[in-house]
């Protein structure tokens, strides 16, 4: 394709196709297109701007230099969030973060399981400057998302601030349509209980 | 409030909801219910919230610190594998032709290799009959060259030249000599002349 083309006219896949043909200026309008959401569902899961650049770097080199591998039949917003989401969790996992939920673990089914799961809020170590950005980036919803457990929180972000639908997020997460709306309704639920101080 | 139609929402019904495609006569519920309404609306205004937040960059160089650590494949390398794969598989009589191309060059291989195998003493015969008048032609192309040689008229002061070794080594030097000097000025008259530089002494 001849200089001066038209990136944003062409799909996702289009721009792919370019950039498997060794078009630089493709990669970019990748990034371009995906750097904000991508930095942004990173950064609130791991609540870290640094940190959450450097996945986001990881995340586009990987996808980047894999880009022969990508199957044009699936979106490539999907595959993208799903290498972001990965780097994120495994990140989590590495680290070991204290995650809180209000309602236990995801994958209990009785209510005594989901009790003896639960943790109790405030047990999560965040830092004064943490607190202070946190505020600044959205107040009491961004720390309480921040609470949340990584699953129900890349469910929440993906859909309510990507905007995804949620067969989309299900091929994301590599989980069950109806996992999905469980994890949502859910971490809404754990949000609505987290917030409801601020109404009385 | 009156008797709420239909049973509470479900999740799936406040999804629709607050997509907004729930059915207007399921949505209705919610004009009765005000357990459901009051649930709806609490839904509705976190989602809102989560949808207000804010957007977010990451720092300024990002794009470059990841091309560098990306390897962008040659487009002229890929262009002409391309190109040659896309006339290669442009239409069936292409596929065709260069199948049956492929054919009979795996074939001619195949048959010369089971020739070549079931005619050993043949293939080793026509060899030492090659060799044979080989040896025999380079034999007389090298007593033709040498009578040729000893004809000439400058043959003879050759001779002597050679047959006397002051003789021989002072005309050893003087071509060495001339040799170094058709070197030399081959190269004067080969180099290009040196433009002036702007600014040179900057």
């Amino acid at each position: 394709m001849a200089k001066g083309v038209e990136w944003v006219r062409l799909t996702d896949q289009e721009v792919v196709l370019q950039a498997r043909a060794g078009q630089d200026a493709a990669y970019r309008e990748l990034i371009r297109r995906y750097e904000r959401p991508v930095f942004a569902l990173l950064f609130r899961m791991v609540r870290d701007r640094e940190l959450a650049e450097d996945l986001a770097q990881e995340t586009f080199i990987k996808a980047l230099n894999a880009i022969e591998s990508y199957r044009p039949e699936f979106k490539f917003s999907s595959w993208i969030f799903k290498i972001a989401n990965n780097a994120a969790i495994d990140h989590l996992r590495r680290r070991e973060l204290d995650t809180l939920s209000l309602d236990g673990s995801p994958h209990a089914e009785t209510p005594e399981a989901m009790q003896a799961t639960a943790l109790q809020i405030g047990g999560r170590q965040e830092s004064p400057l943490d607190a202070v950005e946190a505020r600044e980036l959205g107040g009491m919803i961004e720390e309480a998302i921040g609470r949340l457990r990584p699953e129900y929180r890349s469910c929440i972000l993906l859909r309510h601030v990507e905007g995804r639908a949620y067969e989309e997020i299900a091929e994301i997460l590599n989980l069950p349509l109806g996992t999905v709306k469980t994890y949502i309704h859910r971490a809404r639920n754990e949000l609505r209980q987290a917030l409801a101080h601020l109404k009385e | 409030m009156t008797q709420a139609p239909g049973p509470h929402f479900s999740p799936d019904d406040i999804d629709l909801w607050l997509d907004g495609t729930l059915a207007a006569e399921r949505a209705r519920h919610l004009d009765a219910c005000r357990q459901c309404l009051e649930m709806a609306l609490a839904e509705r205004e976190i989602v809102e919230q989560i949808s207000a937040l804010p957007l977010m960059n990451p720092s300024a160089g990002f794009t470059e610190r990841v091309m560098q650590s990306v390897s962008v494949p040659d487009p002229f390398a890929i262009r002409s594998i391309s190109t040659a794969r896309r006339r290669l598989f442009a239409n069936p009589r292409s596929v065709a032709t260069a199948a049956s191309l492929l054919l009979v060059l795996v074939g001619s291989m195949a048959g010369s290799i089971v020739w070549s195998l079931n005619n050993q003493d043949t293939l080793a015969a026509f060899g030492t009959w090659i060799l044979a008048q080989g040896g025999q032609a380079a034999w007389l192309a090298i007593r033709g060259v040498a009578s040729n040689v000893i004809e000439q008229p400058w043959y003879e002061g050759a001779k002597v030249l050679v047959g006397n070794p002051t003789r021989l080594a002072l005309a050893s030097g003087l071509a060495s000599f001339a040799y170094l000097g058709g070197v030399l000025a081959l190269r004067r008259l080969l180099a290009l002349p040196t433009p002036g530089v702007a600014h040179a002494s900057l």
